[in-house]
């Protein structure tokens, strides 16, 4: 008996011991529980695709740029740099000065244990390491083509020892990048997640495991990583820089009820420990969030809007009950949602007979005569949805408000009518495969749809669903343009029109960005031309002309901005931002009550 | 020393076994799995990036090499680096199992435990109102789908809206009463679900043994009712018992409890087997399922082991 009993107390302390650790002293700190609907996989920043990604990324590391904490539209500022970039007449070469006396943070990878300085060649390194094959950059793209030497290198083998022409460090704290043509985009490009600073002693050290492993000089340095959250502690070594909240772009009027004046002349993080918790399930992260001592930010759960909201139209309104105890905001995302045609299908795309072509031009914008987005934004986004004309979503200067409207028509007969004009028949209409991942969902979008389509009269047996297992499968069937109608969506990864106008510039087709395969001369020839242009009205005048040639080719089904609604606990002072600001706020965010 | 022989017998003999499951998982990873690839790739990548990840990837080997490398892998008990994170395959179970274990534990044994006593009761009053009413509760267990059980008992228990006594999610496990906060609900939870399939389990089992000569015989030399249900009929159903406890027991080593886990936002090995799957972690993949097998074939052994100590007839050779 008494052999039963401690074998069983042996067994229950084991148990224990395996998951328990050394609990943290969060005794007098300050704590910050912020919630994601999705999680990172890697936490290496040439890695960091994902919004979840860069949100830890540039709470780590540092980045040259970043974007100003309060101001919309979002105002690009210096981070490490010193002052914004000298940029020669012909807009190729870049000279960039560093801040000096910045350190990584101390780590076993650095020889004593002691991080050292950050200097201009740890920049030049983490952009090379984009372009050696082992790193699995998933941002190359940013600078692919465009750094002057930087394919020679590449091609060479990679060998970091060797210089590239376009990327030097002039000094301990000059940088220089020549490029071979302008890209008025690249200082966003530096404010991204991916552009973040690295010290090659980490990566050497930790190998394949760096992606869990950071090592920055960002305002937190990582505690621990897993599948449900990350948890950051301030970074002691961080520089000291005082919060100027008017240059920050603080309005009385828009940040004064959210208490941010007190941050005024504090130097971040306000902090002492960051938790990221990753929650998929959107009632869970909810009954987590109004439990009060949990996470301290969330969104709404679709299915709870009604319970929760007041007023959902024109302006988000809470209930009073969540207004006494929730801080909110709401807006627009920045990124929006489309339905592409695969334009190198030639039963629905380009066709070698010029005939068959126009029919399949006319079959393209009778399926989006057949397009209720009004039902779309109802039955998938609360109504709450805003409706655009093509691919320059609101959220960027280059928007059209007063653009033609005409390609978000519903009119099943026009549709019909352009079909008969064509010569099309119910046997000739070819079957339409609509991909996505196996999720209620697309399903859902899918029967939706299909449903329009049958009121112009296509034979419903002809519209399948193409499901795919998961996102790799379907990214498999569209980066090998074998689908004939793709439902995606876009994230904006700096707010420029560029990065969306790219998304149908035909060098960038499959596997590229381009997943309509569209390539149209004309569009072609104008995006080469703005691409090259600083911000003008008569670049803004290029960049709707190609987003009308894209309606008028009807190339894609376009587009809906979904509405994003954040809150958080009246206790924190934030002004939270998911996506250009994104995970740079949370260096600003800061709590009224240290935990006891 | 006979034990030890017989145990190194079977297992050698499981070998096959181990060979075979792993390399049918093994098939079906690699010709109808996730392709990771198009994980990986940027948003805009280019049809050179594809390869050379591929290459990375190692899907451009012939499967028989990389299937001798799964095994080479497995005998060494060394993974490899996860596709995904690029973590240590054998770091992230070493870090996942325990919390999964820690986790799953009580609810298990607890699920077990409770589903015999109340077998016991239920085969005891055989037709009576105690019968229907525990066999009723039991077919409620199973019918209601698990999500809405967690659903439910984190509403009811942890919520604002409900009495809010335990934390809705996480795992700041640092001491006893910690781990007592944070497993109580996601154990409640289980324990309901697994009483249903237990209960029903255990009870056809006792009602069958209940029906044998020498517990007739004991009933008419007038045994006391405890020592009929412990001593003459539990003993001898417990070979019954014995192989589906044990054969749970890799599953919940190994496998965790993905609903529990993604719900109460615990850090175990089920949500990281989960992902694995959906996105096609080949490495992960690897690591679980042929542990899974490896285990399979201990607890196969160790099953007749128990065998041998409940039941003296029972011949280890």
């Amino acid at each position: 008996m008494i052999i039963r009993a401690c074998a069983l107390l042996f067994l229950s302390s084991l148990l224990l011991a395996g998951g328990c650790s050394d609990g943290p002293k969060t005794t007098g700190m300050k704590v910050y529980r912020h919630s994601l609907n999705g999680s990172p996989t890697s936490l290496d920043p040439a890695q960091s695709a994902t919004i979840y990604a860069n949100h830890v990324v540039v709470n780590i590391y540092d980045t040259l740029y970043s974007y100003k904490y309060l101001a919309r539209p979002y105002q690009i500022k210096p981070n490490l740099a010193a002052a914004m970039p000298d940029v020669s007449e012909d807009g190729l070469t870049y000279t960039i000065r560093i801040k000096k006396g910045v350190e990584f943070t101390d780590d076993p990878a650095f020889p004593d244990g002691k991080g050292r300085e950050l200097t201009a060649a740890d920049f030049v390194y983490s952009l090379k390491r984009h372009f050696d094959p082992k790193t699995r950059s998933q941002g190359s793209w940013f600078w692919s083509g465009r750094i002057k030497g930087m394919a020679d290198w590449k091609q060479a083998g990679s060998d970091y020892d060797k210089e590239v022409e376009g990327l030097k460090a002039l000094d301990r704290y000059t940088i220089r990048i020549i490029l071979n043509k302008p890209f008025p985009q690249l200082v966003h490009t530096l404010a991204q997640g991916y552009s973040a600073i690295v010290p090659h002693e980490a990566v050497n050290y930790y190998g394949r495991e760096f992606s869990v492993r950071p090592v920055g000089s960002g305002p937190f340095r990582l505690q621990t990583f897993d599948s449900v959250r990350a948890v950051l502690v301030r970074n002691p070594k961080y520089r000291k820089e005082p919060i100027d909240l008017a240059y920050e772009g603080y309005d009385e009027a828009i940040h004064g009820k959210f208490g941010i004046e007190k941050i005024e002349g504090r130097a971040p993080p306000l902090v002492d420990r960051l938790e990221i918790h990753f929650i998929q399930e959107s009632l869970s992260r909810w009954n987590s969030f109004t439990k009060g001592d949990e996470i301290q930010y969330a969104g709404i759960p679709k299915e709870l809007l009604d319970d929760v909201l007041a007023r959902k139209q024109p302006n988000v309104l809470l209930k009073p009950e969540y207004a006494q105890r929730f801080f909110m905001t709401s807006g627009i995302e920045t990124g929006f949602v489309h339905t592409d045609f695969n334009m190198a299908d030639p039963e629905i795309g380009y066709n070698k007979d010029k005939r068959r072509e126009e029919m399949n031009h006319a079959l393209r914008c009778a399926i989006r005569y057949a397009f209720n987005w009004h039902e779309r934004n109802k039955r998938f986004y609360n109504d709450m949805g805003v409706i655009f004309p093509g691919i320059i979503p609101p959220v960027v200067p280059e928007y059209d408000p007063d653009g033609p409207k005409d390609s978000l028509e519903y009119s099943p007969e026009k549709g019909k009518k352009l079909l008969e004009e064509a010569g099309w028949t119910a046997d000739k209409l070819p079957t339409l495969t609509y991909g996505g991942v196996a999720q209620v969902d697309t399903r859902q979008i899918f029967e939706q749809y299909r449903g329009w389509l049958t009121k112009i009269g296509y034979p419903k047996e002809k519209i399948v669903f193409d499901s795919y297992a998961s996102f790799g499968d379907f990214n498999k069937a569209v980066k090998q343009a074998k689908i004939k109608i793709v439902g995606m969506g876009w994230g904006l990864d700096y707010p420029d029109a560029e990065n969306t106008l790219q998304l149908f510039y035909g060098p960038n087709g499959s596997p590229g960005s381009n997943n309509a395969n569209f390539n149209d001369p004309e569009y072609n020839r104008l995006y080469e031309q703005s691409a090259v242009m600083q911000p003008s009205p008569e670049r803004t005048k290029l960049y709707r002309r190609m987003n009308q040639i894209v309606l008028d080719s009807c190339v894609t089904i376009s587009g809906l901005s979904r509405q994003e609604i954040l809150l958080w606990h009246k206790n924190v002072v934030s002004y939270p931002d998911r996506s250009i600001v994104g995970g740079f706020h949370l260096k600003y965010v800061d709590i009224e009550e240290a935990g006891k | 020393m006979e034990m030890l022989q017989y145990a190194l017998r079977k297992f050698i003999t499981g070998i096959p076994l181990i060979i075979g499951v792993t390399l049918i998982s093994f098939l079906l990873m690699v010709y109808f799995g996730p392709d990771k690839t198009y994980e990986l790739v940027g948003k805009n990548a280019t049809e050179e990036q594809i390869q050379e990840i591929r290459h990375q990837l190692g899907y451009d080997k012939p499967f028989v090499a990389r299937y001798l490398e799964y095994l080479k892998e497995l005998a060494t008990f060394d993974f490899g680096y996860s596709d995904s994170t690029g973590e240590r395959v054998n770091s992230i179970l070493k870090r996942t199992v325990p919390i999964s274990l820690a986790l799953i534990t009580p609810g298990f044994v607890l699920g077990n435990l409770l589903g015999i006593a109340l077998a016991l009761v239920a085969a005891y009053y055989r037709g009576h109102w105690l019968d229907k009413l525990i066999m009723g509760g039991s077919v409620v267990g199973m019918s209601v789908s698990f999500l809405i059980v967690i659903i439910a008992f984190q509403i009811l228990l942890s919520s604002n809206d409900g009495l809010g006594w335990f934390p809705v999610r996480g795992w700041n496990v640092y001491s006893f009463w910690d781990y007592l906060r944070y497993i109580t609900v996601p154990t409640l939870a289980t324990v309901f679900v697994a009483l249903g399939y237990n209960t029903r389990f255990y009870r056809a089992v006792i009602v069958e043994e209940m029906g044998r000569d020498h517990v007739r015989t004991a009933k008419a030399f007038g045994t006391p009712p405890g020592e009929l249900l412990f001593k003459h009929i539990l003993k001898n159903a417990m070979i019954p018992i014995i192989t589906r406890i044990m054969f749970s027991i890799p599953l919940v080593v190994i496998s965790g409890s993905l609903l529990v886990e993604s719900y109460f936002g615990i850090p175990g090995v089920g949500k990281v087997t989960f992902d694995a799957i959906t996105t096609g972690d080949q490495p992960i993949l690897k690591a679980v399922v042929g542990i899974t097998a490896v285990l399979f074939v201990i607890v196969l052994i160790l099953n007749d082991i128990f065998y041998k100590l409940v039941d003296p007839r029972v011949s280890l050779k």
